[in-house]
């Protein structure tokens, strides 16, 4: 009898929980060493941005940007594709809904913030594209085309938010502030900086995993990652249905800077994303989320927790915010190894074991 | 003779499933013993512990009498007990030597002694009276070669009893010929062999002693020469079978025609013609076999007619309208039932569950999609159906295809493809690696499905099931047709020739 995935949950959740662990573990060694109490450290990390209503607000809100990121590449691994150029399609989707929540000025705040996603969404899907063409038709390896055209953006948009776009009147590079209208307010509630765009990242979360657990494309994509031969031979269109893919991963990398630059920068600077960059913390949040829309968001709060987090052990204790990079690094290092097979179930694992000390 | 390897009560559990059960067999010095039976019955778990692959959760092994314990094949090895799979496990850019002597090669002073290893393997070769050479790069040799090669490698270690999963599957019946006669050889030289298969024919002509597993127990320990084929099949599956279901009482093909392919040619990605000119038409209420010795570009006739490679010249028709290059999903809206060549690979998504792989390519028939959503409660109706109608043994009937033997996989398929009223079905070696029942099943729903009016274009390397089953039998040899026969009036030495390449005969 063939058991059922679910019956082996328990590594899986093993498998992600132990990485993060690990990296907590020696995490906290250096901490010791900078002469610090470590389990102190973390208690003000996580205690705040988990466990005080406004501080957990603020992590969601933080998230929100994550969560699409996470989820954009999540989509695209479905189908043994990685987008890894999810840092570029954020940049790029959040520059132009940036130009154009300061340029335009529409009458009703509505469209005016549609109009702008809508734009960061665009550009998101058509830098997207360059790389999907190239390996639908030409057979280019996308992983190296996205990672190369990310670096490739990025001094775009240097030049252009220091040059055409440059903010006249301000001290360091910038382009124009967008306008109100185009603005995600704060809701306001228990004073955290929570705004829509929030629970606009949240929905769609839900739209792509019903679009993946019970639609055509959405198996149609699991065919492809899980066995290419068979979907081609039973007419899935292989090549369409990767330019599909990427371009709804392009789209929410654009979207996650369109709702970026309107919920929390509302102008573009050079770090707009932040240091190690929304879209390659997206990549650790799929990978830790293992590539699961329920897993994504979770992995996407636990970040956004750490990220907020950072502040606060920077504020209270001598403890440098960076120990959050290097906590960074250590759990995508301990992802990598997979420490228990998730062929078989802990309790199965354990019985063999036994059987395997009475034989021996 | 004396008794070399036996098993008492020999039990091996999987969970809860028990594979083996009480297993009793005994192989006797110097004999072919087959080990027979359906798909899932057990024969490999059987032999994976003979290997040291499993370790048996009750029971014991003797070897010579004595009881021995085998914590992997390297155990084994060392005990003479040598095992070739039925996944050859060889390096393609070494050659044959190299292959033979990999993981206990022969050095002196440190370096690799070429020269030294040479010699020994040219020896072997000679004392067992292969025909291969040892200086051949492994990509460049054939399948059956192949299995020399890993038959070579357990000799060279000093087996004595020799295992064999299901070799004669990959290859064409020019090398089991050879593959028969090896094994015969060997057997004079002193060596005991285990053969696994389910091809009862090879059965009679190699082995000295049969044992019938069905269901992880043994139901029948026989005598070669005590016994028939029919005997046999009905030991494993339990019930009287038909060991060929025949094309005989059905009405005659209609005159109309139902499909026509017209002069293709394609190209291999080195650019190569590996199709010239083919032609051939099939008629409503007919089935048309392709025969042909594997390799002969039976495989991409396939993939052009099935829509995953294109035609570089020539048309293809069904009914009148023009499916040149079309792409698998228009071919199969347009009428076109698709059984690959291998089911796992192009026909069903093994990680993936047996309602999805019901629906794959046929998403807008049954009610099953609704505007790209699909609907759960619709797929299982569906699946449920199928696995009724088709008589498809499964354990979980939502769960993944990987749960299912390799005939009820297949069966999965045919309904699939079965169930969407096809004008025309391309059966690809509809029955290879599928136990006799499944056969059976198989080649009762393809000519009923003829009977009903419905075209059926048969390719497959089992000579016995084309000539059972087709109405016209048209011979592929080097990329194009070579001839076309009567199954009726021709033999099979006939159409052996025609396979061969020898002299074109009744062109029309």
């Amino acid at each position: 009898m063939t058991k059922k995935k679910s019956d082996y949950i328990g590594p899986k959740v093993l498998n992600t929980l132990l990485p993060v662990g690990l990296a907590f573990l020696i995490g906290g060694i250096i901490i010791l060493c900078i002469g610090e109490n470590p389990l102190e450290a973390y208690r003000i990390m996580l205690g705040k941005s988990l466990f005080t209503a406004k501080g957990f607000l603020n992590t969601l809100h933080y998230a929100s940007p994550l969560l699409l990121t996470g989820l954009a590449i999540a989509i695209t691994f479905k189908a043994n594709l990685f987008n890894m150029g999810v840092e570029g399609q954020l940049l790029v989707g959040g520059f132009f809904a940036g130009i154009a929540g300061a340029s335009l000025d529409l009458t009703s705040p509505v469209m005016q913030k549609v109009v702008c996603m809508l734009v960061g969404i665009g550009c998101g899907v058509l830098f997207a594209l360059i790389p999907a063409l190239l390996r639908a038709f030409f057979h280019v390896d996308e992983m190296v085309v996205t990672l190369m055209l990310n670096y490739a953006m990025i001094k775009v948009l240097e030049y252009l938010s220091s040059g055409p776009f440059r903010e006249a009147g301000s001290g360091y590079v910038c382009t124009p502030v967008i306008h109100e209208s185009a603005m995600f307010q704060r809701l306001g509630i228990g004073n955290s900086r929570l705004t829509m765009f929030f629970f606009l990242a949240f929905a769609i979360l839900l739209i792509m995993t019903f679009i993946f657990k019970k639609t055509k494309l959405g198996m149609e994509i699991t065919a492809i990652g899980k066995n290419p031969d068979f979907a081609e031979a039973t007419g899935m269109r292989v090549r369409r249905k990767i330019i599909i893919l990427m371009c709804i991963s392009g789209a929410l990398a654009g979207l996650a800077g369109a709702g970026h630059m309107m919920s929390e920068k509302f102008k573009y600077t050079l770090g707009f994303s932040g240091t190690t960059g929304l879209g390659w913390d997206g990549m650790l949040i799929a990978l830790l989320g293992r590539h699961n829309p329920i897993g994504v968001l979770l992995a996407a709060i636990f970040y956004s927790a750490l990220k907020t987090g950072a502040d606060n052990i920077n504020m209270y204790t001598s403890v440098p915010k960076e120990i959050v990079g290097v906590l960074q690094g250590l759990i995508i290092l301990f992802l990598a190894v997979q420490f228990l097979d998730e062929r078989f179930g802990l309790r199965e694992r354990f019985a063999r074991r036994m059987s395997r000390k009475e034989e021996a | 003779m004396s008794i070399i390897i036996e098993t008492k009560k020999l039990t091996k559990k999987f969970g809860d499933f028990v594979a083996n059960s009480k297993i009793d067999i005994q192989v006797e010095k110097q004999e072919i013993k087959c080990i027979v039976g359906e798909n899932g019955a057990g024969k490999s778990t059987l032999m994976n512990m003979l290997y040291g692959v499993y370790k048996p959760t009750s029971g014991m092994i003797l070897l010579n009498g004595k009881e021995i314990v085998m914590n992997s094949p390297t155990d084994a090895i060392r005990n003479g007990i040598g095992m070739v799979h039925q996944h050859f496990k060889l390096v393609p850019s070494l050659t044959v030597y190299e292959n033979i002597l990999l993981g206990s090669e022969i050095t002196k002073r440190g370096l690799i002694d070429r020269r030294e290893e040479i010699t020994k393997v040219k020896k072997l070769i000679e004392q067992y009276q292969f025909q291969i050479d040892p200086m051949e790069k492994i990509q460049n040799i054939s399948v059956g070669l192949c299995q020399q090669v890993e038959i070579l490698k357990m000799l060279y270690r000093n087996v004595d009893i020799l295992i064999l999963d299901e070799p004669t599957a990959v290859l064409t019946p020019q090398e089991v010929d050879r593959l028969m006669e090896n094994l015969k050889a060997l057997k004079k030289q002193g060596k005991t062999i285990i053969v696994i298969t389910h091809k009862l024919r090879e059965v009679m002509y190699v082995s000295d002693s049969v044992t019938v597993i069905k269901s992880g127990q043994v139901i029948g320990n026989v005598k070669t020469k005590d016994t028939n084929e029919t005997e046999l099949a009905q030991m494993m599956v339990g019930r009287d079978v038909v060991l060929t279901v025949r094309n005989e009482s059905g009405p005659k093909p209609r005159e109309e025609e139902a499909y026509r392919v017209e002069g293709i040619c394609t190209v291999n990605d080195s650019n190569h013609e590996i199709l010239h000119n083919v032609s051939l038409y099939v008629k409503k209420g007919e089935v048309l076999g392709i025969a042909g010795v594997e390799g002969n570009g039976q495989s991409e006739l396939i993939k052009v007619l099935t829509g995953v490679m294109t035609v570089t010249k020539g048309k293809v028709l069904l009914g009148g309208k023009d499916m040149t290059n079309a792409w698998p999903d228009k071919l199969r809206k347009f009428g076109i039932g698709i059984i690959p060549e291998d089911r796992y690979a192009q026909g069903l998504c093994k990680e993936m569950t047996i309602p999805e792989n019901c629906i794959a390519g046929y998403f807008d028939t049954h009610g099953v999609c609704n505007k790209g959503v699909l609907k759960s409660g619709k797929m299982k109706q569906l699946c449920d159906d199928y696995i009724q109608k088709y008589d498809i043994r499964v354990s979980d009937q939502y769960g993944v295809i990987s749960q299912l033997s390799g005939g009820n996989a297949q069966k999965v398929i045919i309904a699939r493809e079965f169930e969407n009223n096809p004008d025309l079905i391309i059966a690809c070696q509809p029955t290879r690696g599928v136990d006799i029942g499944s056969i059976e099943f198989i080649h009762r729903q393809l000519l009923a499905l003829r009977n009903a009016g419905k075209a059926v274009l048969l390719i497959s390397s089992e000579l016995t099931e084309i000539m059972s089953l087709s109405d016209r039998i048209v011979v592929m040899y080097k990329g194009g047709i070579i001839g076309e026969v009567d199954p009726q009036a021709a033999s099979a030495e006939e159409i052996g020739l025609l396979m061969a390449g020898a002299g074109a005969k009744g062109g029309n």
